[in-house]
């Protein structure tokens, strides 16, 4: 598992204490319970902080999930393999 | 701190025992990570509680001000921004700024003062209230250009501080230091448009967890450093005394030593403000005697006790030094130029902050200025901090020639003069008592510390009984020295709290408290809520001797028991009835 993958999970597991590793990585706003819009503010907020990145307002709609969070992280930071 | 972290503090196992700490946050936004920052902050500042923080309503400041005086709660936080005051000061209202309404916005923000005036007072009553003025940018409101201070905004800030001039007269409210603010948070990096915008929370992360941090400090204390040992030479003042000799050494512009000069204030005042001052010097004692009495001195040589100056190692001076004070090595702070002697204390003494006079550095001694304010900085100056060195020091003379605490006699204290004065108000509650609680470790009945609000919940009980007592005799006054309170059932007086200063030692106050509760209150029986701490050994003595055994939780005390063991005393006691 690459280092991307590891502290974005790092991420998902502080704001979702009760998943697990398996469920983090399919995680998604309509499968997570608990994951409201104050939530989402939190977990991209800490996103931000953690990647030293800005994520744009009307690109949040889009990101509510590990998968597609994960895919936005490796084009921001120039890591798409 | 980041959030990440702040998350992962809290999702921490919560302290199974312990009361929670209730915390009710007041702010017109949505409280958001500055709650996060906050909780976890407050999680690792009482690690036995279970923190709960409460937000109040978004957008509605003033509804959750008001409703803050209702709230059970152990502390309150204010967390003020200019759109408090006026939303047309904040982002997400579009209220006009035309130079023609700004009246309007000025005239609504002294509303706003009235009311804060009018609540904060009655919340502070009933318990801890922590305030934070704004901290975001002022917003381009007015006419002038941002360099140009416009009248709008001056009065608006007149506003503000007239709110922290009435908020720094009550004794339960204390201020986030805007300063501090600045320091650690710079202006242009505390606005977040974007999260404005998007959630209504309007700080960027570091900001809130710096406020936070700040807040929780203030919530939470610390207990501030009790004694301070300096070294002299190229720290109290520039030169080596030995080589330069009495005249030689200096601290002032002309010798380039001004900053050994500033040192000598913030001793002197730390000194005023009841910190005690002790010296360990390697030097010729006769040389130091002399050179602490010029004349020049800004720290005057009286203020220091004791002076160890001699060849030996400065552990040992530091050793004396806290057995002459009687506190405990986690209360001193040693400052010493060489960091060999630094090193030579802190492994003889552990707990001792150990730090490093900067003597070639001007702007590292500035800074220091503000770690030892830190280190010793305390709400409020009281007599008893006036008169603490000399109560110490003439306790110390009539010791025996080897400095140790002189073993009182009957003798002694007949002739001693001595005055008890008693006072059991609880209201107005002296705040002096809280201090003497929570700062006293070795004359304490079982270490329990309290919060403010938890103290003042415990004391104001109708069935509470509290007994402050003050001491003097013929060789000066000691001030408000013990504190005991407790709650009567039937013929028993269970004592949960019993304090009473270092200093007052050995002149059998203890002895002559247990009696006048005894006479007060008609009790057959006292019930100890004694706790073994490993600091608390002269009450555990003091029990063992009257109980005549070793004392063990709910340990009880009969008045015949009481009779046969008690010594006798000779203390004047006066009741004090005006507060």
């Amino acid at each position: 598992m690459d280092e991307l993958h590891v502290r974005l999970s790092r991420c998902f597991s502080a704001i979702f204490p009760s998943l697990s590793s398996e469920r983090i990585s399919k995680a998604q706003s309509s499968n997570v319970e608990g994951w409201d819009s104050v939530a989402s503010v939190t977990l991209f907020a800490m996103i931000e902080e953690e990647f030293g990145i800005e994520i744009e307002v009307q690109d949040m709609e889009e990101l509510l999930s590990f998968e597609r969070l994960f895919g936005y992280l490796q084009q921001k930071l120039g890591q798409n393999r | 701190m980041k959030l990440i972290e702040a998350l992962e503090i809290l999702r921490r196992e919560q302290p199974a025992q312990g009361q929670p700490l209730l915390v009710s946050l007041v702010s017109g936004f949505t409280p958001l990570h500055l709650q996060t920052f906050l909780a976890a902050q407050l999680r690792i500042l009482f690690p036995d509680r279970e923190v709960k923080l409460t937000p109040g309503l978004y957008g509605d400041f003033w509804g959750n001000l008001t409703r803050l005086e209702q709230a059970n709660t152990d502390a309150g936080v204010i967390q003020l921004e200019w759109s408090d005051l006026d939303p047309r000061l904040g982002l997400r209202n579009l209220g006009s700024w035309a130079p023609r309404e700004l009246e309007d916005i000025l005239q609504m923000a002294k509303t706003r003062v009235s009311q804060f005036h009018e609540f904060l007072p009655r919340s502070s009553a009933h318990f801890p209230v922590v305030v934070c003025f704004p901290t975001l940018p002022f917003p381009p409101a007015a006419y002038t250009p941002a360099w140009q201070a416009s009248a709008f905004e001056l009065q608006l800030r007149e506003c503000i501080s007239s709110m922290h001039m009435s908020a720094v007269r009550l004794q339960n409210v204390r201020i986030v230091s805007s300063q501090q603010l600045e320091r650690l948070s710079p202006l242009n990096s505390r606005l977040d448009v974007k999260s404005e915008l998007a959630s209504g929370f309007p700080y960027k992360l570091p900001h809130a967890s710096t406020i936070a941090e700040i807040v929780a400090r203030l919530i939470r204390q610390p207990t501030p450093k009790r004694g301070l040992i300096t070294d002299l030479d190229d720290t109290l003042w520039s030169g080596i005394l030995g080589e330069v000799g009495i005249d030689g050494v200096s601290w002032d512009l002309e010798h380039y030593s001004h900053m050994h000069g500033v040192y000598q204030r913030l001793l002197h005042a730390l000194s005023e403000a009841g910190v005690l001052l002790g010296v360990a010097s390697k030097n010729d004692p006769g040389f130091v005697r002399k050179a602490l009495q010029r004349k020049d001195l800004v720290l005057p040589g009286s203020c220091i006790f004791p002076l160890e100056a001699h060849w030996g190692p400065k552990s040992e001076s530091v050793g004396r030094i806290l057995k002459t004070w009687n506190i405990g090595a986690d209360a001193i702070v040693f400052v010493d130029d060489s960091p060999m002697e630094l090193a030579e204390v802190k492994v003889a003494h552990p707990q001792v902050e150990c730090i490093l006079f900067p003597k070639e550095d001007p702007q590292a001694i500035d800074e220091l200025l503000y770690r030892l304010r830190d280190l010793f900085g305390k709400n409020a100056v009281s007599r008893e901090d006036a008169i603490r060195r000399e109560s110490i020091r003439r306790f110390h003379e009539l010791g025996d020639e080897d400095g140790r605490q002189a073993k009182t006699t009957a003798d002694f204290l007949k002739q001693a003069e001595a005055e008890l004065t008693l006072n059991s108000q609880k209201d107005p509650l002296d705040p002096r008592a809280l201090e003497l609680v929570n700062k006293t470790n070795q004359f304490n009945l079982n270490g329990k510390r309290y919060a403010d609000a938890s103290w003042l919940n415990y004391i104001r009980q109708p069935d509470t009984l509290l007994l402050m007592a003050s001491y003097r005799d013929k060789y000066g006054p000691l001030g408000k020295i013990a504190v005991l309170a407790g709650r009567k059932e039937g013929h028993a007086l269970h004592v949960n709290v019993w304090v009473m200063s270092c200093r007052a030692f050995s002149r059998a106050i203890e002895h002559r408290c247990i009696e006048e509760l005894f006479e007060r209150h008609g009790i057959e029986e006292i019930v100890f809520d004694f706790g073994a701490t490993p600091k608390n050994g002269p009450i555990q003595e003091f029990l063992a001797e009257i109980l005549g055994d070793s004392p063990a939780a709910q340990c009880r005390l009969s008045r015949n028991l009481f009779r046969e063991r008690r010594v006798e005393t000779f203390h004047k006691v006066l009741e004090l009835t005006n507060g």
